[in-house]
């Protein structure tokens, strides 16, 4: 699979004209972190596969603080876009630390999910899709479960809607894809 | 996917998937015995007032696995337009 550009991690990005430079300076620091940010990740982590992700968590961060700030540097913003993704690389290094392996692998032939009820019954799994996910995200998808519309939500966590709204989209392609499965009996 | 691209400001896209979400919840997950439930109270505040709800008084995301609350919602939800209407 094709690695999106790093101006397709800014696209949910759109900010009045006077905070224009933010849009660019964003653009600028993620095209200078790209590289280095997989490193990490394949360091850290073992594997690349979060790296979008986390990437996607600190702009949404960084758009916040910057928000609130005079304009910075774009030497400034890549700083500060790189610290808040080691802060996620950290935290999930740190949550994997912590999981627990239960049993021994010859368990797994009777709990594993080769039933096709079981595939469906485990399709969706909130808890699963919803781990690791900051809390405000979750706050803010249980306001938008309540039917809050986004801006009142944005309002509720102090934060911008084109913010608020990147931060839940990785989410919400979650749970979309999990309904899709679900609904063709994957 | 174009570097500007805005959400769309009708949030269709979105409020398809939570109703969709809503009609999954209500099937698969009952909960008559009401476990793990926030009080009803706090599901109305979440409705009126979102600022004074926190994630622990919802008892975290326990909503998106409970029928009995998400019906609560729903019903909470219809009668704030209801009033707001009148």
């Amino acid at each position: 699979m094709l690695l999106p550009s790093p101006s397709e991690l800014c696209w949910g990005i759109k900010l009045p004209p006077e905070q224009k430079w933010l849009e660019k300076a964003i653009h600028f620091a993620v095209s200078n972190i790209w590289q280095r940010a997989h490193r990490i990740a394949r360091s850290q982590l073992g594997d690349e596969s979060q790296t979008l992700e986390m990437i996607e968590i600190a702009i949404g961060k960084a758009v916040d603080r910057l928000q609130l700030n005079s304009q910075a540097s774009p030497e400034e913003v890549t700083q500060l876009l790189e610290r808040l993704y080691l802060q996620e690389v950290r935290h999930r290094r740190k949550a994997n630390n912590r999981i627990v392996l239960v049993g021994a692998s010859e368990d797994l032939s009777s709990t594993s999910t080769h039933h096709p009820q079981s595939l469906v019954d485990s399709a969706i799994d909130l808890d699963i899709i919803l781990q690791n996910i900051p809390p405000e995200v979750r706050f803010a998808l249980l306001l938008r479960y309540s039917q809050s519309r986004w801006n009142e939500i944005a309002a509720v966590l102090g934060t911008t809607e084109a913010s608020i709204r990147l931060r839940c989209k990785r989410a919400l392609n979650r749970i979309r894809q999990k309904l899709e499965d679900k609904k063709h009996g994957l | 996917m174009a570097e500007n691209q805005t959400f769309p400001l009708d949030e269709d896209n979105d409020t398809l998937l939570f109703e969709k979400l809503q009609e999954h919840v209500l099937a698969h997950y009952p909960n008559p015995e009401r476990k793990g439930c926030p009080d009803p109270a706090v599901l109305k505040s979440l409705i009126e007032t979102p600022g004074e709800v926190t994630l622990a008084a919802l008892n975290d995301l326990h909503i998106f696995k409970c029928a009995e609350c998400t019906r609560l919602l729903m019903e909470l939800r219809q009668q704030k337009k209801h009033e707001a209407s009148e």
